[in-house]
């Protein structure tokens, strides 16, 4: 579906992307993650023939972006910087959209239902709420009903509700049998319906795999508060597992589970207050997987 | 087509702008008019000149279709939805041709718009002789609008910064033509500066022989002019056309932000 073949781009002395390649399989959910300035936003731009690479080709349905017949009916972008001109109102700016790709006006009001922006579609754009904005990105995106759809931190603005709502949105898109490509910098967002996951970390590939595989790699921490942590410390020491005093005065440890730290504190009699096996954030699995790559 | 049309709906559903513009061409040429037409009705000149003065009120059209070519383009940058733009109809040749295309018919119809007003405006006090001089007179001051709304679509497009762009424009029409143009005169004696673009605007919208206070440049261009009507003509479409170009290799190279 979309092919990254050594992409580099510079911006003057800047690499923002570094000899990227990776492909995305078509019918799935693929994550695509990294932290803010990845690289991520460059390499969707370049996919879609915004930019030009500096080196590297991009491949959407099996050929530049730019050589696609009719590409809003193939693939539908939702752009970080989707933006609009605030005097347009939503259902005017779909308007335009649709006139540009030949799209029946009719469609327009079905994706302001499928975004439940029926009723703000008539005021001002200017006047919407970022997660209207974020709404009105998607609906856009859905208009031509496109195969592949490529999103840019789509959960940006939206509040939880509006997080599930998008989940939701995506999941029964996918189940359509469409491909969808989405960035993020929270692997929170995202983890629950991706199938496999895209990461990169400044510019540079850093692993493709799929979700179920990350996570069990993310969740490899476990918090534990205790009274006698000073005790409890020197035994996690001597089953092999390492900890950490946290901020707070509870413990991090890695390579333990949740079972094991628990079961060490009864045969010790340790009083625990708590025991919670830690999803690390993105930025944090990283760490790990970018250990010994990063020179700072 | 479609591009044509998604372009008409663009001007067309971001009201404030457009009907800004329009509203404030038609004042302009209906006040303009109106004083003319008032002096006119007293006046011992022949009527014929009286109505080719009230059609030379819109000679201030080509500023306005000059502005709504830059904003055809610029807001497009402005707002980012060129980026959508550029999504839906990656072919961005495409794109610029078609807001060139916009420019200039939207220019056309402005200036018809503004040309009608300003005769019916006019009728109120005289009664208007048009002959076939007028006439010309009329589609020349047209054609000079819709020229300029392509040479604003183009600097639009080599600029993308609406600011930059219109302040470049006034700029140019109302600094830097005039002090050049007196600069050069004053050195080399040469006519140089009849062949910038304001004069060539001011040339197609005046007579042969009259003197007239027209044109972007608003400076009384007393001088006569060393080349013809269709000089002046082509001259016009040759700026449009050169800024129309620049302004696509520059949407071409550079990258969208």
């Amino acid at each position: 579906m979309i092919e990254v073949d050594r992409l580099t781009k510079r911006y003057g002395k800047t690499v923002a992307v570094d000899d990227l390649s990776f492909n995305v399989t078509p019918g799935r959910i693929t994550g695509f993650l990294g932290p803010n300035g990845a690289g991520k936003t460059t390499t969707l731009k370049a996919v879609l023939a915004l930019i030009h690479p500096t080196s590297g080709t991009t491949r959407v349905l099996g050929t530049h972006y730019r050589e696609l017949d009719d590409p809003a009916r193939k693939v539908g972008a939702v752009l970080e910087t989707s933006r609009y001109h605030p005097g347009r109102s939503g259902r005017n700016h779909l308007r335009v959209l649709a006139a540009q790709a030949g799209i029946p006006r009719q469609r327009v009001e079905e994706v302001l239902d499928l975004v439940a922006m029926k009723e703000p579609a008539k005021r001002r754009v200017g006047g919407y709420s970022l997660g209207m904005r974020q709404r009105l990105g998607l609906a856009a995106a859905l208009l031509g009903e496109p195969q592949l759809l490529i999103l840019d931190e789509p959960a940006n603005g939206l509040d939880p509700a509006g997080i599930r709502w998008l989940r939701d949105l995506l999941r029964s898109v996918a189940h359509e049998g469409r491909t969808i490509l989405v960035s993020s910098h929270v692997l929170a967002e995202i983890e629950q319906i991706a199938d496999e996951v895209v990461i990169i970390h400044r510019g540079k590939f850093v692993a493709q795999s799929t979700t179920a595989e990350l996570a069990a790699r993310a969740a490899a921490g476990v918090r534990v508060r205790s009274p006698e942590a000073d005790r409890l410390r020197e035994l996690l020491f001597g089953q092999g597992m390492s900890a950490i005093v946290l901020e707070d005065g509870a413990l991090g440890v890695t390579d333990g589970t949740p079972e094991r730290v628990g079961e060490l504190a009864a045969a010790n009699n340790i009083v625990l207050h708590e025991l919670v096996a830690e999803r690390a954030t993105l930025e944090e699995a990283f760490l790990e997987l970018t250990a010994g790559e990063t020179t700072e | 087509m479609r591009l044509l049309y998604s372009e008409l709906l663009k001007i067309r559903t971001a009201p404030r702008t457009t009907l800004g513009l329009v509203f404030g061409l038609l004042l302009l040429t209906g006040l303009g008019s109106a004083s003319t037409a008032y002096d006119a009705e007293s006046s011992p000149f022949a009527p014929q000149t009286a109505s080719s003065d009230v059609i030379r009120v819109i000679s201030i059209a080509p500023v306005f279709t000059l502005l709504l070519g830059i904003l055809v383009v610029t807001w497009e940058y402005r707002h980012g939805t060129i980026t959508q733009t550029f999504l839906a109809a990656p072919r961005r040749e495409r794109v610029i041709g078609a807001k060139d295309a916009v420019s200039f018919v939207g220019g056309a119809v402005l200036a018809l718009v503004a040309l009608a007003v300003a005769l019916l405006v006019a009728s109120f006090w005289i009664s208007l002789d048009l002959e076939r001089g007028q006439w010309e007179l009329a589609g020349r001051m047209v054609f000079a609008a819709a020229v300029w709304g392509v040479l604003g679509a183009g600097l639009g497009a080599l600029m993308q910064s609406q600011v930059g762009a219109i302040v470049t424009a006034f700029v140019w029409f109302l600094v830097a033509e005039p002090l050049l143009g007196l600069t050069i005169e004053a050195l080399t004696d040469a006519a140089i500066s009849d062949y910038f673009p304001g004069s060539v605007i001011d040339r197609l919208q005046g007579s042969t022989t009259e003197t007239i206070e027209t044109g972007p440049g608003g400076i009384p261009t007393e001088s006569e002019y060393a080349y013809g009507l269709w000089a002046a003509a082509l001259l016009a479409a040759g700026y449009a056309a050169v800024f129309a170009v620049l302004g696509l290799v520059s949407a071409l190279q550079r990258d969208v932000p």
